[in-house]
């Protein structure tokens, strides 16, 4: 009988347990596996790879791997599969796709031995340091992705470096996000709050039309809105008109591609998700307890502080979670409104997804985005109290 | 029961032999930029080789994501035949076997202007970006890089790419780098550091534009006062009543290339449309009807296109920088991600 009804309800859960699995664990894996896969070396150059996995590391590999490179590049040039592999080295260490491409080419030129032809051709064949690049690179995983996305780098002879003052972007990235995301969080935690209060207050015939003005917002394409801010604070736009108008300003100011611009944008888009999980906790807040608070002598400051504020907490936690997460992946918004040092790391993933087709920095910059979010959450509940997210149905 | 399952299956199979005799007579695909280019190409070139052989084509746009085009290669399900690319995607797309090799039989190869060909693209279109400003606030504005850096004699904002491709060229030119040298310059990272140098001079009246429609957008509303733009932007943009200079000498320019997506179930027909689509005639019926720069040799040599086109790019690349695809192929990732660096400092 046990048995049976267990059975029931795993088959009644198992369409949600396919939907996780499918939506969420199986894309998350597939990222992880981009992020520290490996295969271009060992799948564009098969025979290579054997050969300088036989080698030791010290002086330079046999006569078999310059003759194995040599061949399998011109194949994998001749076959369109040189691009992948030259572009990975590359991103390595620049200048290996020049060179790559130039022995693809010299091939039909090249003589036995091999050894000597190839360092004939570019003097960098008879570097150690390169073969060990290609030696590395046999491995099934790498690190490299990982540790370019925390601005780390891997050494000509495989020890770990910190990238160097022209080439760090990435903590300061992250950072950014996080800052951003933060203080969008805190602003429409306070703005969101009495709007929700009023709302709650107002008449059902009230409320209804005002909460319409927070929804209508809401179902509106996030790119129209943040075009219309666009139109809005541009140089010649009506803000500055009116600011001009009122003698509040002499000269128009600068706000579009700025910081400020990317606040006031993700805030009135971020706002609804605070406003609403807000609204439907104070809907549920029975008025005696206020009236209970203010029978017993407490001033409104004490009844608000003592009594509304931490029956109200459950919804301030779960809009500030819901707008936090949300704003740590905004990527729109601040390409648009935003100055280059207003992106977030989105824009970064987006930009390695389609411009370089790096798909190992996009997907290690996710993922690292991905586990800085769930370590901040987890503080969160840890650290702030009444955060439990259970309690609104999240 | 089991009558009407066979039924069912017959019916299915019917139907997948239908939908794949579908497949191999759709129309062709073709996948470009949009805009008023794709607009009027539409007519004089995409439906003109319609009406010429019968076969249909069809056309949508993307915005030069790359990604999407990856994975449909990728997973063997090619919905795009035809496609426009610009050179780095296509030296890059050509290595990964992203794209077919041309079929220079034929495609004829010698009606292309000179860097017109690739191992997989067919030239289309020239494009280039030059320097302009806005005349109501600037009268006799800075004609050349040089005098762009000059903020005392013109303040105000300028308006780069944010990207290093075009603005690291731009630093070297303005920093008197001949336009011959400016790649050997660029790399090596004394070159580098000195384009950067330069860029800082002027920081803090620099302002950057993502998409293609911003320059013009921005020195209309007054936000910038000078900006490097896309000179079809400009040209329209005059065309619609505005007055800005067209600084041929600023002019940093490349080509626009027709690809087939490998694997495309359309290639052979795909390489026939190419044919068609780069040949004269079609290119001076679309002349007809919009402003282009053909990178047909022929097409870009009629005189009457450069009366109806004075924007048109090739009778003003002498002394313009022909944009070196390689260059940027090979160090665009490491440039792009110093250009980052840069910029939030």
């Amino acid at each position: 009988m046990a048995t049976r009804t267990n059975l029931l309800a795993a088959g009644l859960i198992a369409p949600l347990l396919i939907l996780v699995v499918a939506s969420f664990v199986v894309p998350l894996l597939v990222t992880l596996y981009t992020a520290v896969g490996n295969p271009e070396v060992r799948d564009t150059l098969p025979r290579t790879a054997a050969a300088v996995r036989a080698w030791n590391g010290e002086g330079l590999p046999p006569e078999a791997a310059f003759a194995a490179i040599a061949e399998e590049l011109a194949q994998a040039q001749e076959g369109q599969s040189i691009g992948q592999l030259s572009r990975r080295l590359n991103f390595e260490q620049p200048g290996m796709r020049a060179l790559l491409l130039k022995t693809a080419r010299a091939k039909a030129d090249l003589a036995p031995p091999f050894k000597d032809a190839l360092v004939a051709l570019d003097a960098r064949w008879g570097e150690a340091d390169l073969w060990r690049l290609v030696k590395r690179n046999t491995a099934r995983a790498t690190p490299l992705f990982f540790l370019r996305s925390l601005d780390f780098s891997l050494a000509p002879d495989g020890s770990i470096v910190r990238a160097g003052k022209d080439d760090a972007v990435f903590r300061a990235l992250f950072a950014r996000t996080f800052v951003i995301s933060f203080w969008v969080t805190v602003l429409c935690a306070v703005i969101g709050y009495p709007v929700a209060y009023t709302l709650s207050t107002l008449p059902q015939r009230w409320a209804n039309a005002a909460l319409a003005l927070v929804l209508v917002p809401f179902w509106t394409s996030i790119l129209v809105r943040t075009a219309a801010w666009f139109i809005l604070l541009q140089r010649e736009g009506p803000v500055n008109a009116l600011l001009q108008s009122m003698h509040v300003v002499d000269a128009p100011l600068t706000m579009i591609f700025t910081r400020f611009a990317v606040y006031v944008a993700m805030v009135h888009v971020l706002l609804p998700f605070a406003i609403l999980p807000l609204y439907s906790v104070m809907k549920g807040i029975d008025p005696v307890y206020m009236r209970a608070a203010a029978s017993l002598g407490a001033p409104a400051w004490k009844r608000f502080l003592r009594v509304y504020l931490p029956m109200t907490m459950p919804g301030v936690a779960a809009g500030a979670l819901m707008v936090f997460m949300l704003s740590v992946g905004f990527y729109i918004t601040p390409a648009l409104v935003g100055g280059p040092d207003d992106q977030m790391v989105s824009y970064f993933i987006a930009f390695f997804t389609n411009q370089t087709i790096n798909w190992g920095m996009a997907a290690a910059l996710a993922c690292l985005l991905l586990a800085m979010t769930g370590i901040l959450v987890v503080v969160a509940r840890l650290v702030v109290p009444g955060f439990r997210i259970g309690t609104v149905g999240l | 029961m089991r009558h009407q399952a066979r039924t069912l299956v017959t019916a299915l199979a019917g139907a997948a032999v239908l939908a794949s005799g579908a497949a191999a007579a759709r129309e062709l695909m073709v996948v470009g930029f949009g805009g008023p280019f794709q607009d009027n190409a539409r007519i004089a070139l995409f439906q003109g080789y319609a009406k010429a052989t019968g076969q249909p084509v069809k056309d949508d746009v993307y915005n030069g994501e790359m990604a999407k085009v990856y994975s449909m290669v990728k997973s063997g399900d090619v919905t795009t035949d035809v496609i426009m690319v610009e050179a780095p995607e296509l030296i890059r797309g050509c290595e990964d076997g992203i794209f077919e090799k041309m079929d220079w039989s034929v495609v004829k190869k010698d009606k292309f202007i000179p860097g017109g060909t690739t191992t997989c693209g067919a030239g289309a279109v020239l494009w280039g970006v030059t320097l302009f400003y806005d005349p109501a606030k600037v009268q006799n504005g800075p004609d050349t890089y040089a005098k762009l850096w000059d903020v005392k004699t013109y303040p105000g904002k300028r308006l780069l790419r944010q990207s290093p491709k075009t603005t690291l060229e731009i630093a070297l030119l303005a920093d008197g780098v001949p336009p011959a040298d400016v790649y050997k310059v660029l790399a090596t990272p004394a070159g580098q550091k000195r384009a950067f140098d330069k860029l800082d001079q002027i920081k803090p009246q620099l302002m950057w534009w993502k998409s293609g429609t911003q320059p013009v957008q921005l020195i209309a509303s007054g936000d910038a006062t000078y900006a490097v733009g896309f000179t079809g932007r400009i040209v329209r943009a005059n065309d619609g009543g505005a007055k800005y200079p067209l600084l041929w000498k600023t002019l940093l320019y490349s080509v626009d290339y027709w690809a087939v997506v490998k694997g495309s179930p359309n290639a052979k027909e795909g390489m026939k449309m190419i044919e068609w689509i780069t040949d004269t005639k079609p290119l001076l019926a679309l002349a007809d009807i919009y402003a282009v720069s053909p990178a047909n040799k022929e097409a870009a040599a009629n005189p009457a296109l450069s009366v109806k086109n004075p924007g048109m790019l090739s009778s003003h690349v002498d002394g313009g920088l022909f944009i070196d695809t390689e260059f940027w192929v090979a160090n665009g990732e490491d440039l792009e991600q110093k250009f980052n660096a840069w910029l939030a400092k």
